[in-house]
């Protein structure tokens, strides 16, 4: 068994336990982190095959776009938790309910 | 050998993916999404990808892990009437019949793993395409620099990297009209400690430095703009925990310089080039390396002001929102 295909299985692992935890979840705080535990697993797809594909390096494409990738998603979890902390601010919730 | 190292490290990344979603405490969680972002981090290493795990351990871990560490002030040590509530919850949530929960998790559950096989499969199937490399490294002593990756993110694929940039600006304005744009009027009350004080004395020049480095070794070997931009980043933060928030101390224009000169470079860059005859981004190879080198840097400066101003901004709602509650107290 190749290094690349250890971590691609584990990809597909990270994928379904991020999306789990979106379900699952309730609080603000773990959703974001389910959904960059997705975002974790979809990477290592990509660089796993970066490796497999490797000649006297491996693929660069596919580590720049994991690198474009990783920032793009951190930002976007900054807005979330902005948005978060926001709601929190407003109404005292810290998830969503569907009592009011 | 190696392939235990591998195993150990894949086994060890689900399990903390694992237990960062299921701690009782939202804390742990926190703690644990650090240790997972590090696990990651090693596993690319072992996959050979240095860069990717720079930015991991660097933005993904570091970054991300401070701003969650900062929500926690208000989400987790909330004043007592929030345990009312939470109680409320829980007691309703234990109340609810029990079996109308059962057949949703039964549903869950089977999707889930349903899904996990077929992605499984897809994974295990993929295609052999032959990837980019080939492409790469024939036109790698085009590029102006060494080092495959820098050569895709700031040349190849400068495209991206430069709509990159835009987006973490409007990750910023977003945070912004979130919050309510009066921040950096103040500067938070911070007590003269002298522990910090040395901190920052010691740190400010060490991470400078270091993140000078990593711009200026990303031509040749892993490194380069966006771990930079982390670190200095990270200076911004420092300070301004240590009540000497940079935005309000710099004159405005600056700060709104920094913020925006990589993205601008960029397109004034794109522009005199698709005006001289070229395609967007299409470097003459003579200039190309100094070019890279400018883009680097500027780049590095905007996306270290913008991590700082969205970290300041995100600490100021919680400042403001802890005032808000003294008041109403």
């Amino acid at each position: 068994m190749e290094t690349y295909q250890i971590y691609s299985l584990t990809s597909a692992v990270l994928f379904v336990i991020g999306m789990g935890g979106v379900f699952v979840s309730r609080h603000f705080i773990k959703k974001i982190i389910a959904t960059i535990i997705m975002g974790g697993g979809v990477f290592l797809v990509f660089v796993s095959l970066a490796e497999r594909d490797a000649l006297t390096f491996a693929d660069p494409v596919p580590h720049a776009l994991v690198i474009t990738g990783i920032v793009v998603a951190v930002a976007s979890a900054a807005f979330a938790l902005a948005l978060a902390r926001r709601i929190y601010q407003l109404t005292g919730e810290e998830s969503f309910t569907n009592d009011k | 050998m190696s392939i235990m190292i591998d195993i150990i490290l894949a086994v060890l990344a689900i399990y903390l993916a694992l237990q960062c979603l299921f701690a009782p405490r939202l804390t742990q969680t926190v703690f644990l999404f650090f240790a997972f972002g590090l696990a990651l981090a090693l596993a690319w290493v072992r996959l050979g990808a240095v860069d990717v795990a720079i930015t991991e351990a660097a933005i993904a871990s570091g970054f991300l892990g401070v701003l969650f560490l900062d929500a926690l002030r208000d989400f987790s040590l909330a004043p007592p009437l929030k345990w009312d509530n939470l109680e409320v919850v829980h007691s309703s949530l234990a109340t609810k019949n029990p079996k109308s929960l059962f057949l949703p998790r039964l549903a869950l559950m089977l999707g889930l793993g349903l899904f996990l096989l077929i992605a499984l499969e897809a994974v295990w199937k993929i295609p052999e395409g032959g990837g980019l490399t080939a492409a790469a490294e024939a036109l790698l002593p085009e590029s102006g620099v060494e080092h495959p990756v820098t050569a895709v993110l700031l040349n190849f694929r400068a495209y991206d990297t430069w709509l990159e940039l835009g987006v973490i600006l409007l990750g910023l304005l977003a945070t912004f009209a979130v919050g309510g744009i009066k921040i950096y009027r103040k500067p938070p009350v911070v007590a003269d400690d002298i522990l910090l004080r040395q901190v920052i004395l010691f740190f400010t020049p060490v991470l400078f430095l270091f993140g000078a480095f990593l711009l200026y070794f990303g031509k040749s070997g892993p490194g380069g703009a966006f771990q930079a931009a982390v670190l200095w980043g990270a200076i911004g933060i420092l300070l301004h925990l240590g009540g000497r928030p940079v935005f309000s101390m710099i004159p405005r224009w600056l700060g709104q310089l920094s913020l925006t000169v990589g993205l601008g470079f960029f397109l004034i860059l794109g522009f005199f080039l698709l005006a001289g005859g070229a395609t967007l981004f299409e470097y003459p190879p003579a200039y190309a390396g100094v070019l890279i080198l400018i883009i680097e840097t500027l780049a590095a400066i905007s996306i270290a002001a913008a991590l700082t101003a969205i970290f300041a901004n995100l600490n100021q709602m919680n400042k403001e929102e802890s005032n808000q509650i003294e008041s109403t107290n």
